[in-house]
Formats: structure tokens, sequence, C-alpha cells
């Protein structure tokens, strides 16, 4: 096992492993803080719309894809494909942030605040930074796509699959373990 | 079919059987979408981010995943 093996910048991995020990290490707090109130934190879990969710993982995942065909195409010096994939990446995660305001908006109509329990807290920090790191994917896919060059294809796909990996990692702990 | 295709095939499948898991609740129910959770980053891990092809890495990336996952899972049962 050698650095040299690592596919892609190995800033870009510094930056992944940063990002998953943040988001760890918030999951971390709120399950520890689940442990003084275990009745109201299920009870403001049950609030939530898991559907959405499941929605919205459906949706990064296939973004993700996309990412993945777009850097392969960027590799093989197949600029129009790479910026084809890369804008459809874009579009998913565009999609994913409106089904997310969906959420939000539906949240706010059921009296769900920040201030309404510790677990919504949590909740509102975790997705609400995770959305922001959506946001960037969004702009650093459409920046790459303007080029479609092979390493700012790569940097630009594994950013997305960042973004990716940590949603399929909170969305246990706030969406589905009561 | 491509590794690509696979691997997002494999990750659909991974979410349908979490949406499918969810309603089994308590701490079995909870370990299945935890190891579920731990599937889907290793798809995205070794199939997107190409960490399969890199010796060791793979490993070295779950490991720690997985422990604190379990973490999450134990601090659960308490």
């Amino acid at each position: 096992m050698r650095i040299d093996d690592l596919p892609g910048e190995l800033l870009m991995w510094v930056l992944i492993v940063s990002e998953l020990l943040i988001f760890a290490a918030g999951i971390t707090v709120m399950s520890t803080l689940r442990l003084r109130d275990p009745t109201g934190f299920a009870a403001a879990q049950a609030l939530l719309d898991g559907r959405l969710a499941a929605a919205n993982t459906v949706i990064l995942v296939t973004s993700g894809f996309a990412a993945a065909r777009a850097e392969r195409a960027a590799a093989q010096g197949q600029r129009r494909q790479a910026r084809i994939a890369l804008i459809l990446a874009a579009l998913g995660g565009a999609g994913f942030l409106a089904l997310k305001a969906v959420e939000y908006i539906g949240d706010a109509a059921r009296g769900i605040t920040m201030e309404g329990s510790p677990f919504f807290t949590f909740y509102y920090l975790l997705t609400g930074f995770h959305a922001a790191h959506v946001i960037a994917g969004v702009v650093v896919l459409l920046l790459v796509a303007w080029r479609a060059r092979a390493d700012a294809g790569q940097a630009g796909a594994m950013f997305w699959h960042m973004v990716d990996l940590v949603w399929v990692l909170i969305l246990p702990p706030i969406y589905l373990l009561g | 079919m491509d590794g690509l295709t696979k691997t997002w095939l494999w990750l659909m499948g991974l979410v349908v059987a979490t949406v499918a898991l969810s309603q089994i609740g308590g701490p079995v129910g909870a370990a299945l979408l935890l190891v579920l959770a731990a599937l889907k980053s290793r798809a995205i891990l070794g199939g997107f981010l190409h960490l399969s092809a890199a010796p060791g890495w793979l490993s070295a990336v779950m490991l720690p995943l997985s422990i604190w996952l379990a973490m999450i899972w134990g601090l659960g049962l308490l």
C-alpha cells in the first residue's frame, strides 16, 4: 500500500477524509446526545419524511454515476461526452437541492425548527452543511464541464463522489435509526 | 455491462434494500441498515473513487469507517 497507488490528486483524498471526519464527528455527537433523551429523539425523527430522503439518495447516486462516466470520458479525450455527463451530474445535484427544499418547506409547515429539539438542531446542521457541499459540487461540476479536461474532470468527479459518500453515511442515523 | 454500470446497479439495489429494511426497527434492523450503509460506502469508494484498484487502500478506509458505524450502532443500544 503506497501513497502513489491512490487514484487522483492526494489533496482530494485529504479533503475527502477531512469531510468524512467532520460529518462523522457531527453524527457521533448527535448519537451521544440521543442517550439523554431517546424518546424525544425518536418522536422528533418520526416527523421527518424519509421518502424524500430515499428519493434523494437515488438522485445523488445516479448523479454520481454520471460523474464517474464523465471522468472516464474525459480521461479518454472524449470531451463532448464528458461535458454532457458532467452537466447531467450537475442537474442531478440541482434535483437533489430542489427536493431538499421541498423537504425543508414541509418541515417548516409542520413546525419543525432548528430550536425545536436537539435532534432537529443536528438535523438542520448536518443536512444543511451537506446541502452546502451539494451547491459547491454543482458549481464545481459546471466549471469543470467548461473545458472537460481529464485532470479537472477527475477532481470534479472525486468531489462529487465525496458528497455522495457523506450522504449515504449520514442518512441512516438521521432518518432511520430510531 | 461495464464496471461503472455494475456499481450503479448495485447501489440502486442497496437503496431499495435500505427502504425495505427501514420498517424492521430495533437493534437488528439498525445493524442491517448500517451494514447497507457500509456496503454503499464500499461501492462508492471502490467503484466510483477507484480505490479497488489501489492495493490495500479500500480496506484501509473501510476498516475505520466500519468501526465508526459499529460505534454508532452500539450507542443506539445504550
